[in-house]
């Protein structure tokens, strides 16, 4: 069984407008999406922004309201009014943020970041705080001296490493990893996927993995879906969607990611001119009359691909 | 802040970093001015409280018949006023009254217009408007007169009801600050993150949110306190304030609305109103400190 | 532009009228109504109570609310029961004077914050700026009672410049032109307490609005295309400066309305701010209910003028 299961996901936002801020219409965010995760393995979202794959990723941990659908967590509907205070799901999925810089409270020493979700679930002595504190520093690879610091006194890829060490403190089991090193350095992202490779394998952990870049989702995870406003396009494993896209929309995507080869320079521009021309001819085929994706549509044991029924 | 570790013994050499509040003395040392003021209100709060301790309040408002309008004197150092009781003595009851009322309307205004600001900004939607349009209609009601309106209304008029009768129309500023500030911290991730954590609404504002917002607290408080002491003395001057039993600084200087006062015993209102200004001045320039320490755009170095 | 200006005047109607309710439920609260003092504690119980039944003092407050509400809609506030007179009539005499008061501030306001606060921005961290900036710095601190007070003392009692009290000198004829030169004279002086504080505000905010414009890109563009530097002031950096002032003129009413209490008291200048402390002295209610109603409704209007002035200046406002 997975571990987790998004079933007909739906999270709509109100517009509202007119003299008395009436709802007037609703931005479907998430649009019926299906997805399933296998303990241990890592999904990645990708998507263009406002695609949705964020506020799938909100929704999953209680921080969208949604709309409709379900969400199965090691079986217990999220979904449904207090599940998540009986089953333990606050402690069992964590999440990690896109902006080091924001997402650690900066008038909190260290100490009381990582400690904010130790206070919530566990009694500790305030030794025993301290110790377990040092401990989740060293493990993300950071000196047991910073407890006392502030979170102004690191570099951007320091405090990615104190978010994930408070993402981890209470020993979750499934984290979702919104954009977790966009904001970084090139030279720095690299050490912080890889680290986040590590803790995967020695916790076991099992990572929704939310991202825009194609590279960092094939070097990450097991199965990929790739979001269009709202609804997923296609979904596979890496090698079928890397090599086998069969949507025109994921096909745009992968010409657009930049090839440092320069050799290949003249190869690639002729890949993406005709896979743009395919775009425009085939658009048609590919989308409904309101440009949104068609349901998905198994093409083989682990490929779907949102696209009509023509035989 | 949860419980502090620093009796714990700490393992290895830990460094400690500087705190907000170092950066905000080291601002108030550098401007003289501010600092001069911060010496000054230090100096007056210890020698009202101090001096009014020895003082008997009953012994000063009591008339004097036979030193009516007495001029300045080694007996009276400010003279008397129109019932022969003591200026000077007048005068340091009349700081202590004044100082602590405005510390006490400003701490009630501070507490109220905190929580509803953070309440406010924080949940947004239905409560953020209920609460601003409440906000809204206290705006505009015309406060001086409510103020005196009521403290003429109230049956039991005493300190405490008329510092909540200005509290009662003074929250809404400092609410109003908290909740755009609520707003925009808000929509930044540790909030979220939080959330996440398993952190409870009321603790996220008051323990994630709040003291992101302290700067500001202080720095608005400190600006309050000048505006409510000025405020309470000014309603003392026009009657409404104090009664005359227990002198507040705007009680000396509501002797002057008398002409022959005004014009030719300048010691009776001429020193009350001098102190209102300085302490007014020195407290407007300690929170113009804070403010310049807090915003580092205009942070003197 | 219109949505704002319907949504605004809807937020007035409730304003309006949980206004009237709150002044009413105050007035009723007040000790004592308007017959308690007035009449000879010999007179026979049995009459003050036909009195009040008359008055329709019994009533419940809802009805007596209904009354009231619907007589000052046409215009009749009550009777004055120190004064004998209409309500209406007693506060219109008053009202003229605050309203040139406020007039009179206004102006001088003006005429004093605009010129300093061009010159504070214009020329900043020169000696004359530090001058200007000094004063802003007490005026933010001094409160105006204190200022009015010292006013009167320094130029109405010491230096006998100008009237220590009153709207107009004993004996003026109206109309001529010389009792019109004489209301101005006894009026500049509460005129100029207030104005020398209310300026603080607008001084301020014009020095920081030119020192910031100086320095952006369309004025460092105007230099650079040979604009003369009168030129780029007038042009460029007032005009953008001026027009939110404009749009704070609403606000500075209401602003107003505090301060002309303590400054018509201190001068003794009979206007709507004294009639108040005069009537809540003696408990002569009506007058009060009508005085913080009429008040009310004048901050409401105030902000609404500001609030429609600012949709029209700022377009970031209109899109809300």
């Amino acid at each position: 069984m997975a571990l987790l299961e998004v079933k007909d996901l739906q999270v709509h936002f109100p517009i509202r407008g007119g003299l008395f801020s009436r709802q007037v219409g609703e931005v479907k965010a998430v649009d019926r999406v299906n997805l399933a995760i296998e303990a241990g393995q890592t999904y990645g979202l990708v998507g263009e922004s406002g695609s949705g794959k964020t506020t799938t990723g909100r929704a999953i941990i209680g921080l969208n309201q949604i709309t409709g659908g379900s969400i199965l967590f090691e079986g217990a509907d999220l979904a449904s009014k207090g599940a998540r205070k009986q089953n333990n799901v606050r402690r069992d999925v964590q999440m990690i943020f896109q902006d080091p810089y924001s997402s650690l409270n900066p008038k909190k020493r260290v100490l009381d970041i990582i400690a904010e979700p130790l206070r919530n679930f566990e009694k500790l002595s305030p030794q025993e705080e301290m110790r377990k504190a040092q401990e989740l520093l060293e493990q993300v690879g950071l000196s047991a001296d910073n407890v006392l610091k502030y979170p102004h006194e690191f570099s951007g890829g320091q405090r990615q490493r104190i978010g994930i060490a408070r993402a981890i403190a209470l020993k979750p089991k499934l984290i979702i990893a919104d954009e977790p090193v966009s904001a970084l350095d090139v030279s720095v992202q690299a050490q912080v996927l890889n680290f986040l490779r590590d803790i995967q394998k020695e916790l076991n952990l099992t990572y929704l993995f939310i991202s825009h870049d194609l590279g960092i989702i094939r070097h990450m995870c097991d199965r990929i879906g790739i979001m269009y406003k709202g609804r997923h396009v296609e979904e596979g494993t890496p090698e079928d969607i890397f090599d086998n896209p069969r949507h025109i929309y994921t096909k745009r995507l992968i010409a657009a990611i930049p090839d440092i080869d320069p050799l290949q320079r003249e190869v690639r521009n002729v890949f993406r001119r005709s896979v743009s021309e395919e775009y425009d001819n085939a658009y048609r085929s590919h989308f409904d009359q309101d440009g949104l994706a068609y349901p998905l549509r198994s093409i083989s044991d682990t490929h779907m691909v949102a696209m009509p029924e023509k035989g | 802040m949860a419980k502090s570790s620093a009796e714990l013994p700490l393992p290895h050499n830990i460094e400690k970093s500087p705190s907000g509040w170092s950066i905000i003395w080291r601002e108030i040392f550098r401007d003289k001015l501010a600092l001069t003021s911060l010496i000054f209100l230090a100096l007056v709060f210890l020698g009202v409280f101090g001096t009014a301790l020895f003082l008997n309040q009953q012994e000063i408002v009591k008339v004097d018949l036979f030193s009516l309008y007495k001029k300045p004197s080694a007996e009276f150092w400010l003279g008397t006023d129109y019932g022969g009781r003591d200026v000077f003595g007048q005068l340091i009851i009349g700081t202590r009254n004044s100082l602590s009322i405005g510390i006490m309307v400003t701490l009630m205004t501070g507490v109220i217009g905190i929580t509803i600001g953070l309440v406010s900004g924080y949940f947004g939607g239905l409560i953020d408007n209920l609460f601003m349009r409440l906000v809204d209609f206290f705006m505009i009601l015309p406060m001086l007169m409510m103020v005196i309106a009521f403290v003429t209304a109230v049956p039991k008029y005493n300190t405490l009801t008329f510092s909540l009768i200005m509290t009662a129309f003074l929250w809404m500023g400092i609410a109003r600050l908290i909740r755009s500030k609520t707003l925009q911290e808000k929509e930044l991730e540790y909030v979220q993150a939080s959330r996440t954590l398993g952190s409870s609404h009321l603790k996220i504002i008051f323990k994630q949110v709040m003291p992101n917002l302290s700067s500001i607290i202080i720095v608005t408080m400190t600006l309050n306190l000048a505006a409510n002491i000025g405020l309470e003395s000014g309603l003392s001057f026009l009657g409404f304030g104090f009664p005359e039993s227990t002198p507040s600084l705007g009680t000396l200087v509501s002797y002057a609305r008398n002409p022959q006062t005004l014009q030719s015993r300048w010691w009776i209102w001429l020193p009350a109103s001098l102190l209102i200004l300085v302490l007014m001045l020195s407290i407007n320039n300690v929170g113009q400190a804070l403010k310049r320490a807090t915003d580092a755009r205009q942070r003197k170095g | 532009m219109w949505k704002i200006i319907v949504r605004r005047l809807l937020i007035m109607i409730p304003q309006v009228f949980l206004l009237s309710i709150l002044v009413f439920l105050m007035a009723k609260a007040m000790p004592g109504d308007a017959l308690t003092g007035m009449l000879d504690p010999n007179i026979d119980p049995a009459a003050i109570e036909a009195m009040r039944e008359r008055l329709g003092l019994n009533d419940p407050w809802h009805i007596q609310y209904w009354n009231w509400i619907s007589n000052a809609v046409q215009g009749d506030l009550g009777q004055s029961f120190n004064f004998k007179m209409p309500v209406t009539e007693l506060i219109g005499q008053r009202m003229m004077n605050t309203l040139w008061l406020s007039l009179a501030t206004l102006i001088l306001t003006y005429l004093i914050a605009i010129p300093l606060g061009i010159l504070s921005g214009r020329f900043n961290d020169t000696w004359g700026d530090r001058l200007i900036t000094g004063y802003t710095y007490i005026g933010f601190a001094a409160p105006l009672f204190i200022v009015a007070l010292v006013m009167l003392w320094m130029f109405g009692f010491y230096f006998s410049w100008f009237p220590t009290g009153g709207s107009v000198s004993p004996g003026a004829v109206p109309g001529s032109f010389s009792y019109v030169l004489d209301k101005i004279y006894h009026l500049l002086l509460p005129a100029l307490s207030i104005a020398l504080i209310t300026t603080v505000g607008t001084v301020q905010y014009l020095r920081n609005e030119i020192i910031d414009t100086k320095q952006k890109d369309f004025i460092l563009t105007a230099r650079a295309k040979g604009a003369s530097e009168s030129r780029v002031y007038n042009r460029h950096i007032l005009r953008n400066s001026l027009l939110p002032i404009a749009a704070f003129f609403g606000y500075e009413l209401t602003g107003l309305i505090g301060g002309t209490i303590f400054v018509e008291s201190i001068f003794s200048y009979p206007g709507m701010g004294q009639l108040f402390l005069g009537s809540i002295v003696i408990r002569d209610f009506t007058v009060v209910t009508a005085i913080v109603l009429l008040y009310g409704i004048a901050t409401i209007i105030g902000s609404l003028l500001s609030d429609i002035i600012l949709s029209i200046v700022d377009p970031r406002i209109r899109i809300k």
